[in-house]
Order: C-alpha cells, then sequence, then structure tokens
C-alpha cells in the first residue's frame, strides 16, 4: 500500500484533523537547538531564531525530509520569514507550501477570517492528498485525535504526579516532539511510552521563555537537579496536539476549531505580555512547580518582553523566577551550571 | 552646487516644530493625544479631530537629538531589553526621560496607543504604553502578505482587492470600525464619514504630487536635492496626511525640485556615481549620506520615503473605511515582502539609474536576501549592511561609513 502523503507544519497553528481527514500525516518541523545553519539559510532569513534557519537548512540540504507539502503558521516572525523565503524558492525542489495566518483577538470579523484560514488550509490538505473528506473521514480524524488528546491527559498526570511524578520533563518533551510529527494512532504510542523516572529529591520547575526543538537543553538542565514538570511553550505542554471537533462536513468542523484556537494559549510571540504572565504563574502553580526557570535563547525576542510581568507576577505569588538569556549551543553548559543552586537559593527549596 | 537646503524641508521642519509646540498647549488644556504605529490608520484620528504623533517619526527625533542610548536605557531599567525592536521601543524609554533631557520638552502622555499586531514585539511594545495611567492601547491585526504579487504599483490605486486580497481587505475593515467605536466611546465624539472620505481624498492628492516629484527626480541628471532634504520634505507632510497642509507642503517640494532642475541645480557639481539607500534612515548620522561626494563624487539619490509616498498609499474606492484598509493592510509588506518588495526596488533602482545601492537591513526586515539579488541580477551592486537605524550602538559597530567607503572603491566603477 502507498503510504499516505506527508505534510510538513512549521508552527503551531494547523489542527492537526484538517490534515488527517485529507489523508495525509501531519509532521511537525521544529528544527533544532544546535547544528549547522547553511549560507544559504542564513543570507534569506536574516537575524531570525536560529532554530527556525535550521529548518531551513534542513529543507535546502540534502538530507531534507520527503514531504509533499508544507504548512507555515504565521505564529512568529521567524516563521513567517521561513514562509516567504519557502515560497521565493518554488524552483528549487521545495514541495508546495501554504500559509496558516490566524489572528489572535477574538471577535466577529477574526473569527470569520479564521474559519477561512481553516477552510482554505483544508483544501490545501486535500490537493495534495487528492481526498476530499467525507462525514466518515471527519469522524475517524476526530476520533484519532480525541485518542491523542487522552493520551495526552494520562500523560500530564503522571509527569505531575505529587510527590514526584513518573515521567521526567525530557521525556516528556520528547515524547509530545514525536506525538506531533507522527499519526495519531502513534502518536497515542508514543505519549503512553513516555518514563523515565526523574529524582524525587529534585526540584520542580516550570519553563518559560523559548519554545524547545528537542531535548537538549531539558537533558542538561535535569542534569543539574530539577525536574520540568511543566512548561509554557509551544512545543511543549501548548503544543496544538489532541484537539478533535465532531462534525460531519467542513464549516462544521472548521467551526468547532476556530472556537477551540481562541480558547487556546499560544506562544510568546503571538501573546500579549500579560496573557503570558498569567499563563506562567498558572501553569507553574497547578503543576506543583517550586520555581519557574525562564531560558531564552539568543534570536528569540519576544519572551524578553515578558519577563518583568513575569516576574512581578511570580513574586507576587512567592514564586522564584531564575533567568538565563541569550544561550546559545556555546553558552549553555556555563549558564545552566549553576541554575538548581540559585533556584534554592531564591526560594525554590523541594517540599 | 546647491548648498542651501530645500526651502520645503525647512519649512516642514519649522512647522513641524510648531505644530509640536501647539500639541503640547493643547493637551495640557485637556485634549486627547493618540500615540500610533505608522501602519495604523492615521486617517480615522484625523477625520475625528484627534492629534497624533507617529512612534517612528518620534524615534527619528529621539534618535537624531542622540538620546537613543538614555532612552534604550530607560528600558533596561524597567526589566525590558534595550536589544530587541528598538526602533519601535526608543519611544516608550524616553517616555521616562526627565522633561529636561526629553527631546522636543517630552511628548505628553497619550490618551490613546494605536499599532497594528505586526511581528513578535510592537504589540507587547504597545501594550505597555497601554499600562501607562493615561493611556488605552488598541491592537489591530496585521495580517500576512499571502498574496503577494509582483508589478503591484500599476494596480494599488484602484485594483487593490486584487493585491492584497479580499480576506485581508474585510479584516481590517471590520477592526478599523471597531477602532471607530472605541475611539468615539472615549471621546464622545462621532466619525463623520464624509470627513473621512474628504481626508482619504486629500491623502490622494499629496500622493500625486509626490509621484509627480519621484518621476521628476528619477529622471533628473545631476540630482538637484540632497535625500536629507527630500526625507523631511516627504515625511513631515506624510505624518500629517489628509490634511490641506500636507497636500500644500507636498505640491511645494513638487514645484521646488522642478524649479531646481529647471536651473541645473546639483547636490554635488562632479555626480560621477548614483546611490540608491534602501532601508531606514540612519537619524544619528545624517551627515553621513553627503560624506561621499567629494572624493568619490557619490550622490545618495533614492531613500524609500519618497518613493513609497509616490507609489504606495494612493487609494481611491467608494466606502472610505475599506479604502482606508486597503492602504495599510500591506502597507509594509510592499516595502518588505519579495517578491513585492524585490521587483519594487529594481523598478525604482533602473528609473533612477543607480550605480549602486546601500542596503540597510534591519533584524525585523524580512526577504532583504532576494532585493539584493534581484538587483545584482540587473547588474546593479549592492552592499548590504546588518544594522539597527535607531541605535547608535548598532551602526557604529557595523562601521557603515567605512564599508560604504570600500564598497565605491572596489564595487562601483565612477561614471565616465
Amino acid at each position: 500500500m502507498r503510504p499516505a502523503p506527508t505534510i510538513g507544519i512549521v508552527g503551531n497553528d494547523v489542527p492537526r484533523q484538517l490534515v488527517s481527514a485529507a489523508g495525509a500525516v501531519p509532521r511537525r518541523l521544529t528544527g533544532s537547538w544546535s547544528g549547522p545553519i547553511g549560507a544559504e539559510a542564513a543570507a534569506h532569513l536574516g537575524a531570525v531564531d536560529p532554530v527556525t534557519a535550521r529548518i531551513l537548512t534542513e529543507l535546502l540540504g540534502p538530507d531534507a525530509p520527503a514531504l509533499d507539502a508544507i504548512v507555515v503558521c504565521n505564529d512568529s516572525q521567524a516563521h513567517l520569514r521561513l514562509f516567504y523565503v519557502l515560497r521565493m524558492l518554488g524552483d528549487r525542489g521545495i514541495p508546495p507550501v501554504h500559509l496558516v495566518d490566524l489572528p489572535r483577538q477574538e471577535d466577529a470579523a477574526t473569527r470569520r477570517f479564521a474559519q477561512v484560514q481553516f477552510t482554505r488550509l483544508a483544501e490545501f490538505c486535500s490537493r495534495v492528498t487528492g481526498v476530499q473528506p467525507g462525514s466518515s473521514a471527519w469522524r475517524r480524524a476526530a476520533a484519532g485525535e480525541r485518542a491523542v488528546g487522552d493520551a495526552l491527559t494520562r500523560l500530564r498526570g503522571r509527569r505531575r504526579a505529587q510527590p514526584a511524578g513518573t515521567v521526567s520533563g525530557t521525556a516528556a518533551l520528547q515524547a509530545l516532539l514525536t506525538a506531533a510529527s507522527v499519526a495519531p494512532e502513534d502518536a497515542v504510542l508514543a505519549l503512553d511510552a513516555a518514563e523515565e523516572e526523574p529524582d524525587a529529591a529534585s526540584l520542580r520547575v516550570h519553563v518559560t521563555g523559548s519554545n524547545h526543538p528537542d531535548t537538549a537543553l531539558y537533558v542538561a538542565l535535569e542534569r543539574q537537579g530539577v525536574t520540568v514538570v511543566s512548561e509554557d511553550h509551544d512545543t511543549g505542554d501548548l503544543s496544538w496536539l489532541g484537539v478533535a471537533v465532531d462534525g460531519d462536513d467542513l464549516a462544521t468542523v472548521t467551526q468547532g476549531l476556530v472556537a477551540a484556537h481562541f480558547r487556546r494559549s499560544s506562544g510568546s510571540a503571538v501573546s500579549t505580555i500579560a496573557e503570558r504572565a498569567s499563563l506562567c504563574r498558572t501553569s507553574a502553580e497547578t503543576a506543583g512547580a517550586q520555581g519557574v526557570l525562564a531560558l531564552v535563547r539568543a534570536g528569540d525576542e519576544a519572551p524578553l518582553w515578558d519577563l518583568a510581568a513575569s516576574a512581578t507576577v511570580l513574586g507576587a505569588a512567592g514564586m522564584p523566577l531564575v533567568r538565563r538569556r541569550g544561550l546559545t549551543p556555546e553558552n549553555v553548559e556555563a549558564a545552566l551550571a549553576d541554575i538548581a543552586a540559585e533556584l534554592r537559593t531564591r526560594g525554590g527549596e523541594p517540599a | 552646487m546647491t548648498d542651501g537646503r530645500l526651502d520645503s524641508a525647512v519649512a516642514a521642519t519649522a512647522y513641524q516644530r510648531e505644530w509640536f509646540q501647539g500639541l503640547r498647549e493643547a493637551t495640557a488644556g485637556g485634549a486627547p493625544l493618540a500615540f500610533v504605529n505608522a501602519d495604523a490608520p492615521h486617517e480615522i484620528l484625523r477625520a475625528m479631530g484627534i492629534p497624533y504623533v507617529v512612534n517612528q517619526w518620534w524615534a527619528s527625533v529621539i534618535a537624531a537629538k542622540r538620546m537613543g542610548p538614555a532612552s534604550l536605557a530607560r528600558l533596561v531599567a524597567a526589566g525590558l531589553p534595550d536589544d530587541s525592536r528598538q526602533y519601535d521601543a526608543l519611544a516608550l524609554g524616553a517616555q521616562d526621560l526627565p522633561s529636561e533631557e526629553a527631546p522636543w520638552g517630552g511628548l505628553p502622555e497619550p490618551s490613546f496607543a494605536i499599532a497594528e499586531r505586526g511581528g513578535d514585539v510592537t504589540h507587547k511594545i504597545f501594550e505597555l504604553w497601554g499600562r501607562r495611567p493615561a493611556t488605552d492601547t488598541y491592537l489591530l491585526s496585521r495580517t500576512a502578505a499571502d498574496p503577494a504579487p509582483a508589478g503591484w504599483w500599476a494596480d494599488v490605486e484602484h485594483r487593490w482587492e486584487d493585491v492584497f486580497g479580499a480576506d485581508r481587505i474585510d479584516l481590517l475593515t471590520a477592526e478599523i470600525h471597531g477602532l471607530i467605536g472605541w475611539l468615539e466611546e472615549r471621546t464622545g465624539r462621532v466619525l463623520d464619514h464624509d470627513r473621512l472620505a474628504e481626508v482619504m481624498a486629500l491623502g490622494n492628492e499629496q500622493a500625486a504630487w509626490n509621484r509627480r516629484t519621484r518621476d521628476m527626480l528619477a529622471a533628473a541628471r545631476p540630482a538637484p536635492v540632497a535625500v536629507t532634504d527630500s526625507i523631511p520634505s516627504v515625511m513631515v507632510p506624510q505624518w500629517h496626511r489628509g490634511s490641506a497642509w500636507a497636500v500644500s507642503a507636498a505640491r511645494r517640494l513638487h514645484d521646488e525640485v522642478a524649479e531646481r532642475i529647471e536651473r541645473g541645480d546639483a547636490v554635488h557639481p562632479d555626480e560621477r556615481r548614483r546611490l540608491m539607500w534602501i532601508g531606514r534612515g540612519l537619524w544619528s548620522d545624517l551627515e553621513m549620506y553627503r560624506s561621499f561626494q567629494e572624493e568619490f563624487g557619490a550622490v545618495f539619490v533614492w531613500s524609500m520615503y519618497l518613493a513609497i509616498a509616490a507609489d504606495g498609499y494612493a487609494r481611491y474606492g467608494e466606502d472610505p473605511v475599506r479604502t482606508l484598509a486597503a492602504r495599510f493592510v500591506g502597507l509594509t509588506d510592499l516595502l518588505y515582502v519579495p517578491p513585492m518588495s524585490s521587483s519594487w526596488y529594481v523598478k525604482e533602482a533602473l528609473a533612477h539609474g543607480v550605480d549602486g545601492v546601500v542596503h540597510l537591513v534591519a533584524d525585523d526586515t524580512p526577504g532583504a536576501s532576494f532585493i539584493t539579488a534581484a538587483l545584482e541580477e540587473r547588474g546593479i551592486p549592492v552592499l548590504e549592511i546588518r544594522a539597527n537605524n535607531a541605535d547608535s550602538r548598532s551602526t557604529q559597530n557595523a562601521r557603515v561609513g567605512e564599508r560604504i567607503a570600500g564598497f565605491l572603491r572596489t564595487r562601483v566603477p565612477a561614471r565616465g
């Protein structure tokens, strides 16, 4: 049997149900924390988040993933630039590229615009696969994605259990990244298989700031005697996974997905400072974190503007915030070396 | 050689100073003031009689007065970064400078801050304006340039639905209606749509004068006007767009340029290299633009300010609010998103007969490489400089003057 077409997804605004219903596998492209950035990618993208430059490096390189199409979300300036660049490089063997451009403030006009965007996305996916979903396809895709949502809930429960969870932050992040890149049934397996018991004596921390395209920083961090029990970035707990809408046709499903879009929390680049600060505190408290760690990599500007407000909000809750900004693969080990000690000094003693 | 400044530049600058002092007096008397980003629909404010200050203009004043570093230091003191979107953020930092240090006596506290949600950070900066005790913030969506047709300048005045796409215009139109209601609620004033139509018509008239001026300058040899003069002559009226004064200022610039061409005036009598400056103005070092004339006979004949005023602003339509949405929905895209941007810069470079291009690439401008490549493909050498125009630390690090001199020596041969 011919494998299902694969649609690469950059960003966190794509409802996977729309992709699955058209018979494609959504594969999130997150880039990587470290690794080379090709000269051509650097020239085209300029001063963007280097993680995005690595996505372009990969897409232009000899080991580019086999994709039938690419969907790029306008959920950060770096991703939008990547879309513009990919559109210009259409004659370079880049598969068809499509933009998803979602407004953030909910009102009647933005709901209409978002619905048009989801409808166009679904039509694009159908053009890629040649499949026009009927009622059963919509239902099947909803069921598949709902199963992912259930597995996600189970993972969160295991991760956040107190006094000590049974899944480390590293294992959880890896499961989330895997789940975002495979078909729903495989995503469920990945989420349920996540295990790697953390040290019960370690500090429970919530991570805010930049998103994490791979587990490198979590590994380095958890070596320092902390466990990441939650995060508010869009490759971790905020990944748009497991959202399903029951319906027999495109209009009904997209309407439900638009509502879901405006209900969810987003990454820093498209959120207000107030939203981010509030989300940071709520997430940390819900997860029983003892402190918050803000990790901001060099080239990722938006989180820098949230930090002062987050510190104020967390301070009011008696929650310490430790910041490390300008992180690069070269300086990260030194930057994280004393993080556990600083958290403890600032009041984040283990319970 | 013409050493004298353009009367229109002197007049525009003087008008702006006088206007600003009048603004300070009016706001001291309780009048509302709006602080807006360049891409926000100013015409609504003008039609409602609400004075406004444009963020980018105010940032240029702060930078020109060399108060950029002090303003950025204020951001740091508030726990905010000083190395992110400095051009958008300077004014926020400057607002906390002691009044004796603030340029032109300082910006009165605005009642309204209005911006589109462009990029990752601008909306956060305007959110912070909204946390100041006297200021409320209104944010509009910024949709992406999809579609992005090349050759837009031939269609954008009338066939803007095709250029930008109806969905984008629908959204911004609805949001501008929302802004109108928001302002009406807070000021007790009511927008007169006939007045808005008048403001739009004046804006189109202003753009038409700018187009004639740009076309004359493109054809003129040698260049009769320094860009450091044409920039204030165009941009001060741009921030008063839709007023009778702005139209008369645009016409005055046109007439003065025509007179200079007629007289055979030249910025530099021995013009041997014609240069184009792509990117935002280097406000902290305007002298730089004239510093290559003596040694290289190199004259900057083009900046985006007059050119986008000529090609980017005019919109004609029946419904003034929808037409206004069409003016702003993709204004920045025209300058920065390929192929819209790259095709336009090539058109302008060829029309102006430039021998070389200095391309200042800011952190937040996408597609710069495609602009450079498109120009180079047409045989026009390009020097790319990556720096922030509003942050003198950044431009010093980029060694702008030194690199331009090297570029002229090695890649831009003098005309015979």
